[in-house]
């Protein structure tokens, strides 16, 4: 019988659908048991959706104007 | 505009780009810049070191847009370029790192249970349209604590988007290894987001 954190180790392979029939087993029987890895779970899962969304970010307007120029400064010198 | 029409609209930038159509090849740029900058801005936290890695991207794929299939995207290619682009510079300045040890996950009994812990599920607000400033901040110092290695593989992965292989082949590291640590960064922020959520019951 899986505890909780043989159960934790393997969220990443779950999530990816990656597991081994066996371990999927083993996770749905303690799943099945334990609501704190139900929990844990969910949040697990919903980490990166909102680490990318705290870190997203644009481009300012100075940078990305200063990008223009420097390509088209490369692209005439080149062609 | 869906993801198959982008790609579409990218395909024929691209090909009248790669006829020598400079301005559509700027239209590519204008497209993808945010994207590209985001990363490099995420992976090496420096504004300066951004804009010249979007600049150094979108430069080696100019000069390399007759070798580009378009088997894959523009979007993800230009990606690629990007995060090696990144990675180069920081290993160039590799600085004091955060041990490992240092990582913090969840904490398990002797018997290997979870240990109680106040629990609020705040696995709905992932989806909410706006996020909590607050929260923003704490995942980015959170982000920012991780070691160079774990937020590097977090990053290409969670944010940027990558898939292992892509990973491995720009960092030169295993498939399992790049898993494990992303497991282990993922465990890290998902305990920083927890705390946050948390916090008032803990101070009391």
């Amino acid at each position: 019988m899986y505890n909780c954190k043989d159960s934790i180790n393997l969220l990443l392979d779950y999530l990816d659908g990656e597991m081994s029939p066996e371990d999927a087993q083993h996770l749905r029987e303690h799943l099945r048991g334990c609501s704190p890895c139900v929990e844990f779970l969910r949040t697990y899962r919903a980490t990166p959706g909102l680490c990318k969304r705290a870190l997203a970010a644009k481009m300012p307007k100075e940078v990305s104007d200063k990008l223009t120029e420097f390509l088209r400064s490369k692209i005439k010198s080149a062609s | 505009m869906s993801d198959e029409a982008v790609r579409e609209e990218d395909r024929q930038l691209l090909a009248r780009a790669q006829d020598g159509d400079v301005s559509a090849f700027e239209a590519l740029v204008d497209a993808h810049r945010d994207k590209v900058y985001g990363l490099a801005l995420r992976m090496t936290r420096s504004e300066a070191d951004a804009a010249e890695i979007t600049q150094d991207t979108f430069l080696s794929a100019y000069q390399h847009l007759k070798d580009f299939r378009g088997d894959a995207a523009f979007g993800s290619w230009v990606h690629r370029i990007a995060a090696n682009h990144a990675l180069m510079r920081l290993r160039h300045r590799r600085v004091a790192q955060a041990a490992e040890q240092e990582l913090k996950g969840p904490e398990f009994t002797e018997r290997g249970s979870l240990a109680e812990y106040p629990q609020t599920d705040w696995s709905r607000d992932a989806e909410e349209k706006a996020l909590d400033a607050e929260l923003g901040t704490a995942i980015q110092q959170a982000s920012d604590r991780l070691p160079e290695g774990y937020r590097e593989v977090f990053l290409l992965k969670d944010v940027e988007g990558l898939s292992y292989e892509q990973i491995a082949a720009v960092t030169g590291d295993s498939i399992p290894a790049i898993k494990s640590r992303l497991h282990r960064a993922r465990l890290a922020l998902r305990e920083a987001i927890d705390a946050f959520y948390n916090r008032d019951g803990r101070e009391l």
